[in-house]
């Protein structure tokens, strides 16, 4: 069969409204639901940070509505909250480069503006078992209780120094990178320093 | 019927063809994301066939790629916005691989060689066994990159504690995408040694 540059035209006009006409259908239908899930996510990534454990999303948006305020008169995304072991803190978003794609996180400090309480990392698409570690929970737990300025109070933000490597800092100042990850964890490290010097000073 | 079964062992897209390799080494790093996978493929693959063939008539040959490809980003972004509205842990996981569905040439291959030449029940049906194949091989390898790399089986813990006392370690080389074309590739030799 021959088909005229008329229909051919018409064909593929038609057949693109058509196709978006639904497609923009669904996602004006589901756009509700996909913004309840990343705020869920987000919700529950703040409330791991402060000391709430892994929680669904569900329960996490909740809780997180109780806890948490947001602080005004900032452009970057700041809250107060009340962590878990009834301490009042401020969440901070950081966010950088790994070595595939972006990482970010969110750092809970204790009201000396110092202490961090506790951080939660997530990332894109950073190496299962090396990199993505930085997801997990021991990988967080070790930023607990350290310090973000050094014994004389200038800010030197936490490093990730190779274990039992200090490079000269405090303990306080430092962390254990992930062993086979050095440029995720050079990507969290300067993440924190970045996102953690103009909000401290 | 016969015919149709073809696509699962003996003329299999992956392990016969070799195509829609890339993905599946993306998504078997765990059982989950390779079933997720392999449904996704599936339906966008059986519907795009059933489509095609209903209109292929219709179809002006000259621009018939663009159509088939219009049609597949459909199915696609309909089961993109499906997971990540209901499964939004899961789309994540599976992050742009499923926006790559549109490309994979499984997809693009079963409508050019089947659905453009025949009717809309058979099409449905080739394109079905064809995802189904295709998820057969994804299932059995993140079954096994699950279990000898993290030690779990769905998210479950399949070794007890003293098996891991006992020196038992987790392969971590398990987890990255070269070993998946090494089980792919195990599973050629095991299909071509079983043909000759």
């Amino acid at each position: 069969m021959k088909f005229s540059n008329r229909y051919i035209f018409l064909y593929i006009s038609v057949l693109i409204i058509i196709i978006a006409g639904v497609l923009a259908v669904v996602s004006l239908t589901l756009r509700p639901r996909h913004e309840e899930n990343r705020k869920g996510e987000k919700a529950a990534q703040i409330l791991s940070a402060a000391g709430y454990g892994t929680l669904k999303a569900a329960d996490a948006v909740a809780l997180f509505d109780s806890v948490a305020a947001p602080l005004t008169g900032s452009d970057s995304e700041r809250y107060t909250i009340l962590c878990a072991d009834g301490d009042t803190g401020q969440v901070f978003h950081v966010h950088g480069k790994g070595l595939w794609g972006p990482i970010w996180g969110y750092v809970v400090l204790a009201s000396d503006a110092n202490t961090v309480k506790g951080v939660s990392f997530s990332h894109k698409s950073e190496t299962p078992g090396l990199g993505a570690k930085i997801e997990e929970e021991s990988f967080a737990k070790s930023f607990e209780g350290k310090k973000l300025h050094d014994m004389n109070g200038d800010f030197v933000s936490i490093a990730l120094t190779a274990k039992g490597k200090g490079d000269g800092r405090d303990e306080a100042n430092r962390v254990d990178a992930i062993s086979g990850a050095t440029i995720t964890s050079k990507g969290v490290e300067k993440m924190l320093y970045d996102g953690l010097k103009e909000v401290v000073e | 019927m016969r015919k149709y079964l073809e696509p699962i062992s003996k003329n299999n897209p992956i392990i016969a063809q070799t195509l829609g390799v890339c993905p599946a080494l993306a998504v078997t790093a765990q059982l989950k994301p390779a079933v997720v996978m392999a449904i996704a493929v599936t339906v966008v693959c059986a519907f795009s066939n059933f489509i095609i063939s209903l209109i292929r008539n219709t179809i002006p040959p000259r621009i018939r790629i663009v159509v088939q490809l219009l049609v597949v980003s459909f199915f696609v972004i309909l089961v993109d916005q499906f997971l990540q509205a209901f499964f939004y842990e899961m789309s994540k996981l599976l992050s742009v691989f499923v926006g790559l569905i549109i490309t994979n040439c499984i997809i693009m291959g079963r409508l050019e060689a089947y659905a453009l030449s025949h009717k809309p029940l058979p099409s449905l049906l080739d394109g079905l066994f064809n995802g189904l194949g295709y998820g057969l091989v994804l299932v059995t390898v993140g079954t096994v990159r699950e279990i000898l790399g993290q030690g779990t089986l769905w998210g479950c813990p399949v070794f007890g504690n003293g098996f891991y006392t006992l020196g038992y370690m987790n392969n971590g080389l398990m987890v990255l995408p070269p070993m998946a074309l090494i089980l792919v590739g195990c599973l050629i030799w095991i299909k071509n040694a079983r043909q000759s």
